[in-house]
């Protein structure tokens, strides 16, 4: 009848407990995890670890960083800047104009091989202060239209440039596709045509899955602006291999994107002439256009940084490590010098 | 009996009972007041009267919701935190189309945090949901319909009249109307509220006293007229109305809920008060958290603002791609060259959610499921603080608080019943100049273990006499063996002043095993008790007679009763410290026995005979060194012709009625002098085991131990010495109010004169205590300090125009001794204790810990954590505390550090796409990094970091000050960490964005905006996540599975994603990615080179400025984590210092200042007064009052 229940309302133990026997013990169960004895290593950072981290660091790195030093200075780049020379001396003052205007935008580059470039030799154009990472630009895209042709609708996203002022869907619609780059190049060598492979120039899987095989351009470039390339309502956006490079936006304002392959070796001095129509405006914007030419290696294009940062990293790591092994032996400190213990310092 | 809540007034109107409204109100010259909301009226006896009122029911609920209040009261909850509806706020803006990224980036992690919240509250609740329940349900016996009736706690009603029975508990506030005793009286056991174990006894109105039988019962209809529940548990004023008779009722009436009935076969009374809840608290740390969210808000709010003015200066036209002079309805203003406000404005808003994860949102239910964990898995689990005998577990109430632990600089604790056990203990005397009893209390034991002698075993071998009360073990005083004794007439005297001097009554069987002694200080019960193992049983007590049962007084083995006349009683108080007895032998021999402190006694002695009164002070000082309360003890015969004169002027100063005490004091005086010392007595009270080696440890650990006492002063001084609190060695500031020139000014008997000296008093005594401090503190190597204030004077040192001074002086002391205070330091402080009496202070304090076991439950309810014994808040600070601290202030720097330099890298982006808030990573990273790859191993690491093992954690108690000075989380701490996480992302963001600007495989392709990005969040999550690793002191196989798991969850995620994902700019990108050589070659750079800076300073950190636990650390390298070894260890190694000042502590001392003078003794005043017939307030726990008044003997109450 009479309770005494209330003492179990602290959770601990009441007279209850205390008066029967000890039935039900409250004693913790042990576990390591509970008792926070779990195994562990507990490592020290002593000066031997530090150096011999700095060391092992420094021994990896210094290797890779000369072999893809070396990987990158075997890489031959040409790079000709163009935007300026293809512009006829005398309109020069106002290049807007003349690349918006009707004149032949033909222009004839002469380029001279430095050391010899093993095929396949690709070629790039390169833009300066071109915002395709721009917030309004990268997101001006309808993937979905790319892909599928009962999408075509789906422009939502593609404002400003998603139908055109007769209200009928752009395909492929968007700011990206709409600026798409349009200088040509074609190349030869004493006189001789140079064949430009443009096949295989774009991501394989963007190829495969990001653009329709049935997918055709539609309305494209129709409106009042014309922003860049128009493209070949026949051929489906699968095949526009210029299109598909276009629209893997770049990271940054400066970038390069392949333009196609000549599948020759050309030997050291030669001259390559380049037949190159100018009529991408970058000059609105101060933009650089430059066309590149470069081999590759098995790390990529020309590429010094990466190998620059393993040296200099393997460098300062091995300093470091020096540095460390002198001030050890300069001033060492006794591990575990109670000494050290800040209640031992300051009595 | 904190927190009682009760309702209030009542609306009144419609109601049945309608004609009773009026009497509810006070009437007051002829017009009607309405009720004053500070009284509540409670119809005895009479449901639907009391229906009016809407009077709380009787359960208690200490939960937080119900489950329709669930949903929008948790959420209200979580939002009530500046991340989380910072993060609402958020969402609801990416909503919108100034938002680069779309709404799921801050919408999944918002849910997914408030879901764990959510289901941790409602666990939580859940849990209290079933504790309220237990209590609900326990049953209770109620009149209804004439009959008895057993109903559950929280069917009770206010009115309702119910039985208890023995040992039961009381189940709301009762007013007690009869008991099963005929006299209307009743003993309860207030130890749940007050941690007292001695009985209170309780009264009831006469008028209320047939009200036993349920018949009678029923027909009670009173009406309570009383004050609103409130926490006073000493104060009560009230009416009870019974047939328009009005009779004022006392705390003497009040049957305290959780108070339990003893002695008494059962008791009746009408429910008056109930319902309770308890008060949460917030940590400082959270507090500091906030500020750090604060600080990044501030960073966010200045990256945001140099975004949107660069992206206001960059706008153009000239960017014809970008069509941004298109006029057109989609074209928002955000973009609008012309308006570059509105660019700037819009731009705010657009990097606001872009930039959003800098605030860490996961940080509070990371946080929270920490110290969860560690509250219910370690603290409660850990087999160090559970204690076998009361089988009591360490129990953490809430998990809120846990690093608070790591921070305590200052202790409040309670002393009876945390430091003591309450129980005074006969432990040894000194007669005649001879020392007897062979006990080692456990200062000695300490000390002498300090000197590396082991004595810990030696102890209760021969004679095992244990008895409460009595732990004497000296073969030569027991079973007359006294008598052989140099002195036997003095032994004599000795033993019969124990027997006869005091105020105890004797319960029970007149036999020495079944006899009871009822006292209002278990000091006197101890002497009582001691008397009668040495062979005066002091059995039977009639208001003029004491009766002793002598053996071996005439020879071996004869026994006598002897009956003693009581001719005076001279009482104890605190202003005379002495009390004596006034006794006529059977033969008409008179005497006066005399017992009190040595420094009165000392005074009053006859001269001569100097060799016992100094051997005799020696002893007391050796027992008080020793950590025991002395009392002297001294005899004087007295003529007849001498005492009659005398006896006539203390009747006339008895019966005067202005100024008799004082009166009373000076003709004692009179006849107190001349005596002839017997010898002195030392009493034990007994300690908690441990506490003089934790509290050491405590203040080794730089935590200031404030004691707060009850106790008079010497008391005060007394138990601290016991607890090592304070020693010789110390320089002890002593403030009392108990001065000569205090008293003096206090007889004038004017108030504001009074009040304005003692104020200037302690002003002075102040200001003297702190210069010299400050004296001290300067030079090197002083003393520590110890400051001893009494409640008075504290109360006036706690003015404002003084609490500064105090707070300073009291600050350099490492130990206070006082009785009351009221709020410590700006500092993170602690209070301990186990009764009721305490909670005040243990919902005060930052960090409320209770004692739980054997006593009440009220402090463990009010606390935050409860522990069985108080030498386990040596586990529970400097290994639980320390370790929570350490763990969470890493949790949280590290939370800091990953956002920061997450968002970093979203930041300098920012430069490079034409300030336009372009996202560099995709909206799934973006909100999955803090919830998915950086979440888990965090966790574990604030589980599982330990920087030294628990043993070492105890053996180096100076550990703890890192703790105390915040060293971990300070804001140069999170300034090197925002610097290396600006670092981090330089490198991660430009590295890789670097390297990949040109072809990146043999068939020279480049790489997209979100190849690039995704290599980018690759790196930082490597990076990341092996910083935390870096961090840990502690690798165990759950790190390394997290910390992988972690990287390889991104890679899983990432690889499914890009797959599936077709229709966006990541469709394939890691398929690319991990196609080429770049990848991999990158993925070794960033990293190493990211964490190349952090590796640096951890390296050079720790060789040059090594913190204490590194060199801990060190020490014991080659040790295995000494897990069960350190099971018992505790510390004992001594600083040099410490060497020195312990061993001038064991030189014999000249004149010491502590003899160990201690009594208490609250009843005397008004038992003696009633003797006298003269009236005296009656006070609740007058035991010797209640016998006296009882006119028949009873039989046994005790069944």
């Amino acid at each position: 009848m009479n309770s005494n229940a209330p003492s179990s309302s602290s959770g601990a133990t009441g007279s209850a407990d205390s008066s029967g026997p000890r039935r039900n013990s409250k004693r913790p169960k042990y576990s390591r995890f509970t008792q926070q004895e779990l195994p562990a290593c507990k490592p020290i950072l002593t000066p031997r670890w530090v150096i011999s981290a700095f060391m092992l660091v420094s021994i990896v790195f210094i290797p890779i960083g000369l072999a893809s030093l070396f990987a990158s200075r075997d890489v031959v780049e040409i790079i000709d800047r163009y935007e300026t020379d293809c512009i006829p001396q005398a309109l020069r003052n106002d290049k807007v104009k003349y690349i918006q205007g009707p004149e032949d935008k033909t222009c004839n580059r002469t380029l001279r091989v430095p050391k010899h470039m093993k095929q396949p030799i690709y070629v790039y154009y390169q833009l300066d202060n071109f915002y395709q990472n721009h917030r309004r630009y990268v997101k001006s895209r309808s993937d979905k239209q790319l892909k599928d042709p009962k999408s075509e609708n789906d422009v939502s996203s593609c404002k400003p440039e998603d139908t055109t002022p007769g209200s009928n869907q752009i395909v492929p619609c968007g700011l990206i596709a709409w600026s798409m780059f349009n200088d040509t190049y074609s190349f030869s060598r004493n006189s001789e045509q140079l064949p430009l492979n443009k096949k295989g120039i774009s991501w394989k899987s963007d190829r495969q899955h990001k653009f329709g095989k049935k997918v055709f351009p539609k309305n494209f470039q129709n409106g009042t602006l014309i922003g860049g390339a128009h493209l070949n309502s026949s051929i489906p956006l699968s095949e526009q291999e210029d299109l598909i490079v276009w629209m893997r936006t770049a990271a940054l304002p400066t970038f390069r994107k392949l333009y196609g392959k000549i599948e020759v070796d050309l030997q050291a001095n030669e001259i390559i002439q380049v037949q190159l129509k100018n009529y991408y405006n970058t000059y609105s914007f101060n933009g650089k256009k430059k066309l590149v030419l470069s081999t590759t290696s098995w790390l990529g294009g020309k590429n010094d940084f990466i190998g620059i940062a393993y040296l200099s990293v393997g460098g300062l790591c091995f300093v470091l490590a020096m540095a460390f092994t002198i001030i050890y032996l300069v001033k060492p400190r006794r591990l575990g010098d109670p000494s050290y213990l800040s209640w031992n310092r300051n009595p | 009996m904190a927190g009682w809540r009760g309702s209030r007034s009542r609306p009144g109107g419609g109601s049945p009972r309608a004609e009773r409204i009026p009497s509810s109100r006070t009437i007051q010259l002829g017009h009607v007041q309405p009720q004053a909301p500070g009284h509540r009226t409670v119809f005895c006896n009479d449901r639907e009267a009391n229906v009016n009122a809407k009077f709380k029911g009787n359960s208690i609920s200490t939960t937080k919701y119900n489950v329709l209040t669930f949903l929008p009261k948790g959420l209200f909850e979580q939002f009530r935190r500046v991340a989380n509806s910072y993060f609402l706020m958020i969402s609801l803006l990416s909503c919108t189309p100034v938002s680069p990224v779309s709404p799921i980036t801050n919408v999944v992690p918002l849910s997914m945090v408030l879901f764990v919240s959510l289901v941790k509250e409602a666990y939580e609740d859940w849990k209290r949901l079933q504790n309220d329940k237990a209590i609900n349900n326990s049953s209770i016996e109620v009149l209804q319909d004439r009959r008895w009736e057993s109903i559950p706690w929280k069917k009770l009603q206010v009115g309702d009249v119910v039985r208890v029975r023995q040992d039961a508990f009381f189940p709301a506030d009762l007013l007690f109307l009869a008991s099963s005793n005929s006299d209307g009286v009743c003993y309860t056991e207030t130890a749940n509220l007050d941690g007292e174990t001695n009985l209170k006894i309780r009264k009831a109105l006469e008028r209320t006293w047939d009200y036993v039988t349920s018949e009678k019962a029923s027909e009670f209809n009173g009406e309570v007229q009383c004050e609103q529940p409130n926490n006073s548990l000493y104060t009560f004023t009230g009416n009870l109305i019974i047939e328009k008779q009005t009779l004022p009722l006392s705390p003497n009436q009040i049957l305290l809920r959780g108070c339990s009935l003893r002695n008494t076969e059962y008791i009746v009374g009408t429910v008056m008060m109930n319902s309770m809840n308890v008060p949460s608290k917030r940590s400082t740390l959270e507090k500091k958290l906030d500020k750090v969210i604060v600080s990044l808000f501030l960073i966010l709010f200045c990256m945001c603002l140099i975004g949107s003015m660069g992206g206001a200066i960059w706008i153009n036209l000239k960017d014809y791609y970008l069509q941004l002079g298109k006029k057109d309805s989609t074209n928002t203003p955000q973009f609008d060259p012309n308006n570059r406000f509105a660019v700037f404005a819009l731009g705010i808003f657009t990097l606001i959610t872009l930039y959003s994860p800098i605030i860490p949102i996961s940080l509070y239910v990371s946080v929270e499921m920490i110290k969860f964990i560690q509250s219910t898995q370690f603290i409660n689990n850990d087999l160090h603080m559970y204690h076998t005998e009361t089988n009591t577990p360490a129990l953490a109430r809430t998990s809120n608080i846990n690093e608070e632990l790591g921070q305590v600089e200052y202790i409040f604790s309670d002393k009876t019943g945390t430091l003591t056990r309450n129980l005074m203990e006969f432990f040894k005397c000194s007669i005649g100049g001879e020392s007897y009893g062979t006990g080692i209390t456990e200062i000695e034991m300490g000390g002498a273990q300090r000197n590396g002698k082991n004595i810990g075993e030696v102890r209760n071998s021969s004679i095992a006499i244990r008895e409460k009360g009595f732990n004497f073990d000296d073969a030569r005083l027991m079973h007359g063996a006294w008598r052989n004794e140099p002195y036997p007439d003095m032994c004599k005297e000795f033993f019969r002043c124990l027997a006869i001097c005091h105020t105890v009554l004797p319960e029970g069987e007149e036999s020495p095993e079944k006899i009871q002694y009822q006292a209002a200080s278990p000091d006197e019960a101890a002497l009582v008790t001691a008397a009668k193992r040495f062979g005066f049983f002091f059995f039977r007590r009639t208001p003029t007679m004491i009766y002793v049962r002598e053996s071996h007084v005439e020879k071996m083995g004869k026994v006598r009763d002897v009956s003693y006349e009581i001719l005076n009683v001279l009482e104890f108080n605190s202003t005379r410290k002495r009390q004596s007895v006034i006794c006529r032998y059977p033969d008409g021999r008179l005497v006066l026995y005399c017992k009190g402190a040595d420094t009165v006694i000392y005074e009053r002695l006859t001269s001569g005979n100097n060799d016992l009164r100094n051997t005799t002070r020696e002893h007391m000082e050796q027992y008080g060194a020793a950590g025991l309360r002395t009392l002297c003890l001294a005899y004087k015969d007295l003529s007849l012709d001498m005492y009659e004169s005398w006896n006539e002027k203390f009747i006339q100063a008895k019966s005067s009625l202005r100024d008799r005490e004082k009166k009373l004091d000076e003709v004692a005086e009179l006849i107190e002098r001349d005596l002839n010392l017997i010898g002195c007595t030392a009493i034990e009270d007994k300690l908690q085991e441990g506490v003089p080696s934790c509290i050491e440890t405590l203040s080794r650990a730089g935590i200031k131990i404030w004691v707060l006492t009850g106790d008079k002063m010497e008391t005060a001084i007394n138990i601290a010495y016991a607890c090592k609190l304070i020693n010789n060695d110390m320089k002890q500031f002593i403030i009392s109010s108990e001065t000569a020139a205090i008293r003096e000014v206090e007889n004038k008997g004017d108030q504001v004169e009074l009040e304005r000296f003692i104020k200037d008093a302690v002003k002075t005594e102040l200001k003297k205590c702190h210069e010299e401090a400050q004296n001290y503190l300067q030079s090197a190597s002083g003393p520590k300090l110890a400051l001893l204030i009494d409640g008075k004077c504290l109360m006036y040192a706690l003015d404002p125009s003084l609490r500064r001074m105090l707070l300073s002086l009291s600050m350099s002391c490492s130990s206070v001794v006082t009785r009351l205070v009221r709020k410590g330091a700006q500092r993170i402080t602690l209070s301990i204790g186990d009764g009721a009496n305490d909670v005040g202070m243990i919902q005060a304090a930052h960090v409320g810990v209770g004692i739980s076991g054997l006593e009440g439950m009220q402090a463990v309810m009010a606390s935050d954590f409860a522990i069985a014994q108080f030498r386990f808040l040596t586990d529970l600070l400097l290994v639980h505390g320390r370790w929570s601290y350490l763990r969470i202030c890493k949790v949280v720097t590290y939370f800091f550090y990953k956002n920061l330099t997450f968002s970093l890298t979203q930041f300098w982006f920012t430069f490079e796409t034409g300030y336009s808030g372009q996202r560099f990573y995709d909206d799934w990273f973006q909100s999955l990094y803090n919830v998915l790859f950086t979440a888990l191993p965090v966790i574990i690491f604030g589980l599982l970091e330990k920087d030294v093992s628990a043993s070492l954690s105890k053996k180096y108690p100076e550990l703890y000050k890192e703790g105390i000075r915040n060293a971990y989380f300070k804001w140069r701490v999170l300034g090197i960490l925002a610097f290396f996480s600006v670092y981090q992302s330089i490198v991660v963001y430009n590295f890789v964005l670097t390297s990949s600007s040109r072809g990146v495989t043999s068939s020279g392709k480049m790489l997209g905006l979100w190849d690039v990005s995704t290599m980018a969040f690759t790196c930082l999550v490597i990076t990341v996540n092996l910083r935390l690793l870096m961090m840990c002191n502690t690798i165990t196989r759950w790190h390394h599975i997290s910390v992988g798991g972690s990287i390889l969850l991104w890679f899983i995620f990432i690889f499914v994603y890009s797959y599936i994902s077709t229709n966006k700019g990541i469709f394939y990108v890691i398929y690319v990615l991990t196609s080429t050589l770049y990848f991999y070659i990158t993925l070794l750079l960033v990293p190493v080179v990211a964490l190349l800076g952090d590796f640096l300073y951890q390296g050079i950190q720790r060789w040059f400025f090594p913190y204490d636990y590194q060199i801990v650390q060190e020490v014991h390298r080659h040790e295995p984590d000494g897990s069960s070894a350190g099971l018992l260890e505790i510390g004992n190694q001594l600083t040099p210092d410490e060497a020195r000042s312990y061993a001038f502590a064991q030189l014999p001392q000249e004149k010491s200042k502590h003899t160990g003078f201690a009594f208490d003794s609250p009843g005397y005043e008004s038992f003696f007064a009633s003797q006298q017939g003269v009236k005296a307030p009656q006070k609740a726990w007058d035991v010797v009052r209640r016998a006296s008044m009882r006119s028949k003997p009873k039989k046994p109450q005790t069944s």
